[in-house]
This record gives C-alpha cells, sequence and structure tokens, in this order.
C-alpha cells in the first residue's frame, strides 16, 4: 500500500484496498486485545505464562554467564590488598559476634514474652528460591523475571523477598519462570511501619526505582533521612518485619526512599507463601498488573 | 552516469539472498527478543527495541512486509516485553497506516525528516505507555518517561544505519 493509485490493474487495485481493510483490522483486534488485558487482566495469563516458559530459560542461562564472567574478574580483584581485607573482616567478625550473642539474648527474651502473651507464632516458610534474572526495559512500570515458576509451586500473588530486603509479589507465573512487581512499581503499596518508632506508613513505588512513603496519620512529617521503613504485616500479603526501604529525602508530607533489595544486584529471591492465606482468596485490591 | 561508472562493476551471481523477503520481519522479532536479555532496570530507561527496528524497516521501505504483518509482529513484541497485550498490535498497525498517509503528502525527504518523523512517533509510542501505565496503576508524573523518550529519539539514527546495512546485505549489494 505504497502509492495512492497503483495503475489500472484491477488485481493491484483490490490487492490495496484489502491491505487497507487488513491493517484497520489490525488496529481494531489489538484495541480489542488492549481493553480486555486492562479489564480482565487473566485472559491472557496462559499465553503470557507460554511467553515467560520460553523466554526465561533463555534470561537465565545468559545470566549465569555474564555473573560467571563478573565472579572471574571480581575474583582476581580480591586478592590484590588481601592482608589488609583479611585483618578488616577479622575485625568485623569479631565485633558481629558480639552482636549475634546480644541477639539471641534478645529473641530468647522474645520467645519467653510471646508465650505469655500467648501470641500465635507464624510459620516462615519457603516456597520456592530463584534469581531474578531479567526486567521491564522501557515502561513505566516494573517488572522482573524470576527463575522460578508455577512448577516449583509459585502461584500468582505470592510475596517475593530477598535476604537483603522485600522484593515485591508474583503476579504472573509460567511453568519454569514468572513475572516480579517490583515494590519501586506504582501498583505495588505495602503497608509498612518506621523501624525508628514504628509509626505506620505506606510504601508505594514511584516507577522509576525509588518508592513514596507517606504516614497515615496526618501531622508532621515523622520521616528523617536514612530511616529504615519495614513492613507492618497488615493485609496479610507481605510477612511483617521484612526491611523494605531507606529514606533518601523528604517532600512535603511523604519521603522519597529506596528500596533495600536492589533487583539489579540481589543474588536470591526467595518466594514466601502469603502470610495470611486468606488474603490469596480475596486477591489483591490492585490490577494483576497488565 | 558518473556515479554509476564509479561504482565497481557487479558480480555475477550476486543478487537478493534467497529468503530475503523475510529478513525484515526477523529482525525485528529479534529485536523485542532483545527483552530476554539479563539486565535488571531499575529505572526503564532503556529503548522500546521492537518499535526502532519496526521503524527503522518502514521508513527505509514502503513495503518491507505486507501492512496486516504489523499484527502479529506487534503481538509478539507484546509477549516478550510485557507491555499490556494489544497495545503493540494496534500502533503497530496504526504507525503503518500513518505512514502510508504521511508518503502521500511529503513532496521530499531526507534524513531529518525521516528522524522528526520517528521522534514524533517514538513520543506517541511513550505517550501511549504512560497513559496505560496510569490506567492500570495510578497517576504518574510525565517527567519519568523523559529520559526514555530522549534515549530512543537519541538512538534511533544508528538503528536506522544498521537496518540500512541489513537490507544491503540482504539484497546481496
Amino acid at each position: 500500500m505504497a502509492t495512492a493509485r497503483p495503475g489500472w490493474s484491477r488485481r493491484a487495485q483490490y490487492g490495496l484496498f484489502f491491505s487497507f481493510l487488513a491493517v484497520i483490522a489490525g488496529i481494531i483486534v489489538g484495541l480489542i486485545s488492549l481493553i480486555l488485558s486492562l479489564v480482565a487482566p487473566q485472559t491472557f495469563q496462559t499465553v503470557r505464562g507460554a511467553a515467560l516458559d520460553v523466554t526465561g530459560p533463555i534470561t537465565s542461562s545468559l545470566h549465569e554467564i555474564i555473573e560467571t564472567a563478573e565472579g572471574v574478574f571480581t575474583g582476581a580483584g580480591n586478592y590484590w590488598d588481601a592482608a589488609r581485607q583479611n585483618a578488616d573482616l577479622k575485625r568485623q567478625n569479631k565485633a558481629m559476634l558480639r552482636r549475634m550473642l546480644e541477639a539471641r539474648a534478645i529473641f530468647q527474651e522474645n520467645l519467653q514474652l510471646k508465650a505469655t502473651l500467648q501470641l500465635r507464632q507464624h510459620e516462615r516458610s519457603t516456597i520456592a528460591v530463584g534469581r531474578i534474572v531479567g526486567s521491564s526495559f522501557d515502561s513505566p512500570r516494573r517488572f522482573a523475571i524470576l527463575s522460578v515458576g508455577s512448577s516449583d509451586g509459585v502461584r500468582i500473588g505470592m510475596p517475593v523477598r530477598s535476604p537483603d530486603g522485600m522484593v515485591g509479589r508474583i503476579i504472573g507465573a509460567g511453568a519454569l519462570a514468572s513475572r516480579v512487581l517490583l515494590v519501586s512499581d506504582k501498583a505495588n503499596i505495602v503497608p509498612a511501619r518506621l523501624l525508628r518508632n514504628g509509626i505506620p506508613v505506606l510504601a508505594q513505588g514511584r516507577g522509576d526505582g525509588t518508592v513514596d512513603v507517606r504516614p497515615l496519620e496526618v501531622g508532621r512529617n515523622p520521616f528523617k533521612p536514612g530511616d529504615i521503613i519495614v513492613s507492618s504485616g497488615t493485609g496479610g500479603l507481605y510477612p511483617p518485619s521484612v526491611p523494605v526501604a531507606r529514606v533518601v529525602k523528604l517532600q512535603g508530607d511523604d519521603a522519597i526512599a529506596l528500596p533495600l533489595a536492589d533487583p539489579a544486584t540481589v543474588s536470591f529471591a526467595i518466594v514466601e507463601p502469603p502470610y495470611e492465606p486468606a488474603a490469596m482468596d480475596t486477591g489483591p485490591a490492585t490490577p494483576e498488573g497488565y | 552516469m558518473v556515479r554509476a561508472a564509479l561504482t565497481p562493476p557487479r558480480r555475477i551471481g550476486q543478487g537478493p539472498w534467497r529468503l530475503a523477503r523475510y529478513v525484515p520481519a526477523v529482525t525485528v522479532v529479534f529485536a523485542s527478543l532483545l527483552a530476554v536479555l539479563p539486565i535488571v532496570s531499575t529505572s526503564g530507561w532503556y529503548p522500546d527495541f521492537g518499535y526502532l527496528v519496526f521503524l527503522s524497516w518502514r521508513l527505509l521501505r514502503a513495503d518491507p512486509w505486507p501492512a496486516w504483518w504489523a499484527a502479529p509482529l506487534g503481538f509478539v513484541n507484546d509477549l516478550f516485553t510485557a507491555y499490556p497485550i494489544g497495545f503493540s498490535i494496534a500502533l503497530w498497525s496504526a504507525t503503518m497506516l500513518a505512514l502510508d498517509l504521511i508518503d502521500r503528502r511529503t513532496m521530499w525527504r531526507d534524513y531529518w525528516i525521516e528522524w522528526v518523523v520517528a521522534a514524533v512517533l517514538i513520543a506517541i509510542d511513550e505517550w501511549l505507555q504512560w497513559r496505560l501505565a496510569e490506567a492500570a496503576a495510578g497517576p504518574l508524573p510525565f517527567s519519568h518517561m523523559v529520559p526514555p523518550l530522549i534515549v530512543s529519539i537519541c538512538v534511533f539514527p544508528a538503528f536506522a544505519w544498521a537496518i540500512s546495512r541489513v537490507d544491503a546485505w540482504r539484497l546481496g549489494r
């Protein structure tokens, strides 16, 4: 369909006309499926899962290769200045051991206190452990690709954390890989509290790798740069007391924070069952990505 | 005449590659598949690779593929890049239509005009993505979209150049 009139050939004229109709049909089909995927995101779940199963393993193996190559270089780098590093590490280790003993004592005390209060202790179980191998490139939405899928027991809605902190929750699962809605996505709202004084806050992503934190109560801005935000467990989806973000800047009544688990550098991501299984049945209030 | 005399004589047996007709579509699918690269981006400043290659082909030639192929190509892009399914189908088909209309209107073309046309279409792409993210997740400031927009517009000439090389290769020139 390049020129306005392809000459006197009837056949060429009809060909042009039908290709025009086909393009219009393409636009209409596209718009209908776009509306479907916005209104009823579950419609395309199986197709999306299949696509994830095709690309997930490729991404995972490419990730392994890059990580091995990086490991060789940083491994060689570690031999420089090894003696001083060793001394530093020994000193840190000693300090850590002291802190650990203190922590163990506090843990014991905690157990006793909980027993006297007859609080129900939640089992922390792990569904699967995977790696974050990829992410959305060009989009105001923040997704990541995780190297475990429904064959490992991963289901939509499960929270994902790493040793450093909260990563996000599962919004799509293929058999071999799954898609994670990161904490920094706009649609992800984590009920949390300030670690320093326990003030309840809400952490909502801003789509650019940072998180917007706002207090539930109106009043003076309770944040200070450097404050740690931990999840509160309210809502039943995310487990409590997992570090979420660190405040870097105050902005009006809110604060801008950086997620503690940087998806680009976390080594492992742990998929956990929802903190209160009942939260799975009602489903999260926000739409399931797209 | 002079230019024809200056070019080296064509070797016998050199000509379009046997599957030359399918090369453009295959390169677009490969560009969409760049989404499998193990890059974890926390800001999302990467360009929409599939759309850039699609635009490069369409601006280079009026008929790199039958017009209706835009819809399946867009579907592949949606599947692999986690856009809402239907977004690239509609946008890419509309792009084919829009560029045909532009082809009828423009009297002459040069690199600058092609870059401006591409920049406008890329801006429409980013703007639509922003509207969709708003519809799905909630209000976002458009300022988040400016860095990826500038990056995409700046790298477009590189894509256009690469595609022109691929075109020369597939036609055996």
